[in-house]
């Protein structure tokens, strides 16, 4: 980014999140909701990171984000239903036995160990973020054909997904967990913790994208988003390079996912449909493209509003939120952080009345 | 025939008495036995012309006019009256003195209440009643319902009504059960290949399935059986052949409801390079329009039964959807041409605020009422039947598809639009007013999808997400053909339509989607631009 | 520059916080404006969706609660307390029904939740319901299998409502039908309905290849090639359609229905999932003459029930819901409108609002609904009342075609697909393996 790193941001950032709210919860003038609430909304701000890097450094936009989002939760998600049937002393999932099924469908088997649902909650979409993209980039899809493309593609797994057939819930989805490596998931001590959790997990992941966007690999991302033609001219792989962000970007979407699950403690299909994965977009753009700091504060902030809009104004939120979009669009084409920028030079402009300080 | 008749005439003429004493019994009991033990009776006696009179009391719709048994049409014939039918001695459509048909409210009619118990009494003979009925859905029920009695009793009855019926489906499955009658009965092997002859020129749906359990029987000698058995899977063969006619006009309506979708989208993708979210809600504001018109039609004018809402409808919907359209240019993407991606989020944007709006407006799960001129199908063959609605969609489809042409390449602003498309500076340095011709462009785009929100009005519901539904099929549609292509939106709008039927006689519907998305990405492999890319240097940017 | 944003922090921080706590509390607030009166209230929560997919079915549940709500308080409210509604649009999204069930349980500590339609939405909330010791009023009928503590289901059960509808198209009344089309929305409803239906109907000796079962996605608008496949299915006569096909999707599946030739005399289709809200504004001519079942019609001709419609009516119109005095009734507008009177008795019976002991009190209690008096459970969460079946009229309105003999009881767990369950919170602990 051209402006200078003010560290006010991440000053003001970490002394809310880190320290405000959980001392809020603790001094009991927040309730325990509200923490986990935020938590979740740390984990699609983590992949809201993810999309920022493909779409707003890359320039590819990915719409199937909400579906590795969903994978990294499915994958937690069964290991989480597994422990619970095995500690009930069951075979099966209850909707298994419901449906009829006499034996665990093979590729649950491996979910009964964390470590391995850990792996595989990485490797499944960072190896179908691969497969697709190989096919995809390989061929020179771009710009709104990858965007429907991959569109499409979701619609496809969210259709798969809701079937029965797949034994992985349908419609329904996976839900009803107790416990995480023992400990109780609906105890408060517990989600403060995966609070804290998801917390330090996007700032980690900020701090991974920072440096990316940064290095030498991040500046030819961007040139690849500026020209795709030029940079591979220049005898530059684009492929590999769009391949490896794009399944970067997978990596992130499923740890988001993998954090967000135990804190909602359902995962359906609903999750990746064509409105889900739409809005994950939209939290990056109304945060500020090719700006990681917009993204988080984009995915936070959309997040928060949808939440209590829709306590607050359950008859007209949609009006709100629609209309938020429209003029962040159409008056504030950096997002939110570039609102904030204008602000923060009007302020300054105005305290020192000295236009040098402003650059 | 004749003899047995005549032997018959002294047995019905008592009948008949006999009849006329219950049917009074009926109407005026004395107490509530005397009516039980009536319709008891007139049940077991199974005189035709009684069956009128029963049917009524088995619909609960006997009502008394003048002291006089009446019955009345299953639906009202518009404000909420109907048409009087007498029921015993005679059964015919009572009328004024002018000679129209007697239009009475229900309210002006005695209701006669018969009990539950005494109604189910009837259930035995409901088949042989309902031969008569005015109804040629239930007249069909009924000879179905016969198929496996025709024996002696019922087989005169099932003459008389066959010489009178009218419907070609009610004659047809009639004569169906007639003829297995006849078979069954046929005692040289000559007769019975006529039967069967006769039942597969006749060709009822049930059909090959009768013909199988007739060679399945044996029940006259071998060659017979193989006969019957032969015709089976001729007919099964010939009903398979229509199956693929059917299944290509489902196609054909698809993929021409996908290119009515499309059109409208490619032509705005094309000019404009930006995602249109609110396409499909334009197509929702169609919908609304065209309800909205037979909602004034029917209420503020007052013309209840009218198909002239629809025609008045279709260049409404063009036109409200197209206003919309020119409006939200005008606003919002005219600021956004340079930025493609971000009008996905303003278009976004103003769909939701479209929605909800919509929600508020209207509130709830509505439908328009399909006109009556488009009701039905055009029945082909006996097993063929083509929905008038389909068609009119296919029609509609061609006619927007030339219209578009024309415009497109035979108009001046046509011209200019295809410059816009290919290079705006360029045509704004060469005098051509982009901004007028976006809005134009713009204009069309969405009447294009309003009009078709309109025609999907013939076939499916009007709801606030509708648009939703098919937003992204018509994306399919317009990524697969090559953006901005008049020619790869028909290829690949039919293509998709045709691939989806297709797909789904193999799998469930949900699994030909599936197979349809994933076949796509297989084809922008190979054709990654789409169907028709543009050639040339345009083509690298 | 820096430093004199370092001044700005502790305000900022200051205003962070202020935030936070407001949208802890500011829907509380909004909800209590209109009661100005300084009495004590009881808050209850209401979770249905007021936008996305489910709106269009689940508006009219929101409407029926806060008209039993206004009815109760006008009677003087619950224990000498006014009941305070909390509304909250979980927009169709079942991670938002789960944040927001947590929401009115621990933030705006409501005495019971009315809520939901779908069956993923109450599996979505179930979990926070049971940690949180919540109450769930749930007045949609759903598949069953399920045997919660903490959800009060005044729906119907599978042997409720499909199993006498199967019964009686089998029956010579009926029509007799032979042979059977199970066509459903694939979502677990249908899906296990169409189980427990298929075992009936095995059970009853219809042959295997006498029952199909197919399934479209969501909002499927295409049912040219299903169809077709009923046609052929149902050529040779005695065949019917068990349809579970739910919201947008009847509209086209009846319409082609009817131009493909077919009709309800040849080959009725029974609905589970088509009720008289649905066919409100809609264009009844493709519907007229085939069946539902349900446990509530509108045409019910109880007084009760009539006061009922009309107050229903009268509310909507008063109150300016879109629709207004045309509004209709139907199975699940009477068992949510009921299910805050069944809550608030038990309430009174209870003398108090704790949740273990207005559950306590609903075992067997009885409440004149407008269906007639009906029953809970005297072991488990359910409702026993009637089942009706009812053929559709010009007008959208049903037929009362057959009425079960008194109620029926509730079988959370169908004997044909789990014969070794049952469920009961008297004697045992929920769902126990019978002997």
């Amino acid at each position: 980014m051209k402006t200078k790193n003010n560290p006010l941001y991440y000053i003001l950032f970490i002394a809310i999140f880190a320290i405000l709210l959980p001392a809020g919860y603790l001094s009991g003038l927040l309730s325990v909701n509200t923490i986990s609430v935020w938590g979740r909304y740390f984990c699609f701000a983590i992949a809201a990171l993810g999309i920022d890097l493909i779409w707003g450094y890359t320039g590819i936009l990915s719409m199937c984000q909400a579906f590795f989002f969903c994978l990294g939760s499915y994958g937690i998600a069964m290991h989480l239903l597994l422990k619970k049937t095995v500690a009930a002393g069951a075979v099966l999932p209850d909707f298994m036995a419901w449906n009829k099924i006499d034996t665990l469908p093979l590729f649950w088997q491996p979910f009964h160990s964390f470590g391995w649902s850990l792996a595989l909650c990485l490797l499944i979409p960072a190896l179908f973020a691969f497969v697709v993209g190989f096919v995809l980039f390989r061929s020179r899809i771009k710009g709104v054909y990858m965007a429907i493309i991959t569109q499409a593609l979701t619609l496809a797994m969210w259709l798969i997904f809701l079937r029965n057939e797949t034994n992985l819930g349908g419609t329904n989805g996976l839900t009803d967990f107790n416990t995480l490596l023992g400990y109780n998931l609906s105890s408060s001590s517990v989600k403060l913790a995966l609070y804290m959790i998801s917390f330090a997990v996007l700032c980690a992941a900020y701090f991974f994208c920072y440096r990316i966007t940064n290095s030498k690999f991040g500046k030819v991302l961007q040139a690849i988003r500026d020209s795709e033609s030029r940079i591979s001219y220049a005898a530059y792989k684009v492929v590999d390079y769009k391949l490896a962000v794009f399944v970067v970007a997978a990596l992130l979407a499923a740890v988001g996912g993998m954090l967000y699950l135990p804190q909602t403690g359902i995962i359906t299909p609903g999750r990746m449909d064509v409105k889900a994965s739409v809005e994950m977009v939209m939290w990056v753009a109304l945060g500020g493209r090719s700006n990681l700091k917009g993204a988080v504060l984009g995915a936070l902030l959309v997040n928060f509003l949808y939440s209590i809009c829709t306590s607050l104004f359950p008859d007209s939120w949609l009006f709100i939120l629609g209309f938020l979009f429209v003029i962040t669009v159409l008056y504030f084409d950096k997002g939110f952080m570039g609102l904030l920028e204008t602000i923060k030079q009007k302020i300054s402009a105005a305290r020192f009345k000295t236009p040098q300080t402003t650059h | 025939m004749l003899m047995c008749c005549l032997l018959l005439l002294p047995l019905k003429v008592a009948a008949q008495d006999s009849a006329s004493i219950y049917t009074a019994q009926l109407l005026q009991p004395t107490n509530d036995s005397v009516r039980t033990q009536a319709i008891g009776r007139l049940a077991a006696l199974r005189i035709p012309a009684t069956f009128p009179l029963l049917m009524a009391i088995n619909d609960k719709k006997l009502y008394l006019l003048d002291h006089k048994a009446v019955t009345v049409d299953s639906k009202p014939t518009g404000e909420g009256t109907y048409r009087l039918y007498s029921l015993y001695p005679d059964n015919r459509l009572l009328t004024n003195s002018s000679g129209q048909p007697l239009l009475l409210p229900l309210s002006a009619l005695q209701t006669v209440d018969i009990p539950r118990a005494d109604r189910l009494q009837l259930a035995g003979i409901a088949p042989l009643m309902n031969l008569f009925s005015n109804d040629a859905q239930k007249r069909i029920l009924a000879y179905t319902q016969l198929k496996n009695a025709g024996d002696s009793a019922t087989l005169p009855i099932l003459q008389a009504a066959l010489a009178k019926e009218t419907n070609a489906d009610a004659r047809r499955t009639g004569k169906d059960v007639l003829y297995a009658a006849r078979l069954y009965s046929a005692t040289s092997t000559a007769t019975a290949k006529a039967y069967i002859d006769s039942i597969g020129d006749n060709w009822s749906d049930n059909a090959p399935v009768l013909l199988r359990n007739y060679a399945k029987a044996g029940f006259l000698n071998q060659e017979t059986a193989h006969y019957a058995a032969a015709k089976a899977i001729s007919l099964e063969k010939r009903y398979d052949s229509l199956q693929r006619i059917q299944n290509f006009f489902s196609g054909l309506s698809l993929g021409s409801i996908l290119i009515l979708i499309a059109l409208g989208l490619s032509i705005v993708y094309g000019l404009a390079g930006i995602i249109n979210m609110a396409h499909g809600e334009f197509m929702m504001i169609g919908a609304y329009t065209t309800y909205c018109t037979q909602v004034f039609f029917t209420h503020t004018l007052g013309i209840p039964q009218t198909d002239l809402f629809f025609l008045a409808a279709l260049p409404l919907s063009f036109m409200v959807a197209g206003a919309m359209g020119w409006i939200l240019e005008r606003l919002v993407i005219r600021h956004l041409y340079a930025k493609p991606l971000e009008s996905l989020l303003a278009t976004w944007g103003v769909s939701l605020i479209l929605i909800q709006t919509a929600r508020l407006l209207f509130g709830d799960l509505t439908a328009v009422k399909t006109p009556q001129l488009l009701s039905g199908g055009w029945q082909v063959s006996p097993h063929l039947t083509l929905p008038y609605n389909r068609i009119f969609i296919i029609v509609l489809t061609l006619l927007m598809v030339v219209f578009t042409y024309l415009m497109l390449y035979r108009s001046r602003l046509g011209l200019q639009i295809r410059a816009v498309t290919q290079n705006r500076q360029m045509s704004a340095c060469l005098g051509i007013e982009t901004r007028r011709v976006a809005s134009i462009t713009f204009f069309i785009g969405s009447g294009l999808a309003g009009l078709a929100g309109c025609a999907i009005t013939l076939i499916g519901n009007v709801v606030p997400d509708m648009g939703q539904t098919y937003i992204v099929d018509s994306f399919l549609v317009v990524v697969t053909g090559g953006v901005g292509k008049l020619a790869g939106t028909i290829f690949s709008g039919l293509g998709i339509g045709f691939f989806t039927k297709i797909s789904e006689s193999f799998f469930q519907a949900v699994y030909g989607k599936v197979f349809i998305l994933v076949f796509i990405m297989l084809f922008m492999q190979y054709k990654p631009k789409g169907l028709f890319p543009d050639k040339g240097r345009v083509a690298e940017d | 520059m820096r430093n004199a944003f370092l001044k700005q922090l502790p305000i900022l921080l200051l205003g962070a916080t202020a935030l936070f706590s407001s949208c802890n509390n500011s829907a509380g607030k909004a909800g209590s404006s209109d009661s100005a009166t300084s009495k004590e209230t009881v808050k209850i929560g209401v979770l249905h969706s007021l936008s996305g997919t489910m709106a269009i079915s689940e508006v009219s549940l929101r409407d029926a609660v806060q008209m039993a709500v206004d009815e109760i308080n006008a009677k003087g409210g619950v224990l000498g307390k006014q009941i305070e509604p909390v509304i909250v649009d979980p927009a169709s999204d079942w991670d938002l029904f789960a944040e927001k069930a947590k929401e009115l349980l621990i933030d705006k500590k409501v005495s019971a939740v009315f809520g939901c339609w779908t069956s993923v939405s109450r599996k979505s909330v179930l979990p926070v319901f049971e940690q949180n010791n919540g109450l769930l009023f749930y007045p949609v009928q759903y598949e069953g299998e399920e045997c919660s503590n903490s959800v009060i289901y005044t729906g119907a059960t599978p042997n409720q409502q499909l199993i006498p509808a199967a019964e009686y198209l089998m029956s010579e009344k009926g029509g007799g039908y032979k042979k059977f089309y199970l066509l459903g929305t694939d979502y677990v409803f249908p899906r296990t309905a169409n189980k427990i239906l298929k075992a009936y109907l095995l059970s009853k000796g219809i042959p295997k290849e006498n029952i199909i079962e197919e399934y479209t996605p969501f909002h499927h608008q295409d049912y040219q090639t299903i169809i077709s496949k009923v046609k052929r299915f149902a050529a040779d006569g005695k065949a019917c359609i068990l349809s579970t096909i739910n919201g947008d999707s009847n509209v086209p599946f009846y319409k082609e229905f009817a131009n493909q030739g077919l009709s309800a005399a040849t080959c009725p289709i029974m609905a589970f999932s088509v009720a008289e809200d649905e066919l409100r504004s809609m264009d009844t001519e493709f519907l007229v003459g085939h069946l539902a079942a349900w446990n509530y019609f509108q045409s019910n001709d109880l007084p009760e029930n009539k006061k009922f419609v009309a107050d229903f009516k009268a509310f909507c119109a008063k109150k300016g819901l879109p629709g207004g005095d045309k509004r209709v009734t139907d199975d699940p507008i009477c068992w949510a409108y009921t299910g805050v009177y069944l809550w608030a008795k038990a309430a009174e019976k209870a003398g108090s609002f704790d949740v273990s002991k207005v559950r306590n009190a609903l075992y067997g209690l009885d409440y004149p609904s407008p269906d007639g008096l009906v029953k809970m459970d005297p072991r488990n969460h359910h409702l026993a009342k009637p089942v009706v079946i009812g053929e559709i009229k010009p007008d959208g309105q049903f037929d009362i075609i057959w009425k079960s003999e008194g109620l029926v009881d509730p079988q959370p767990w169908s004997p044909l697909t789990s014969p070794d369950k049952d469920c009961d919170w008297v004697n045992h602990n929920g769902t126990y393996a019978k002997k």
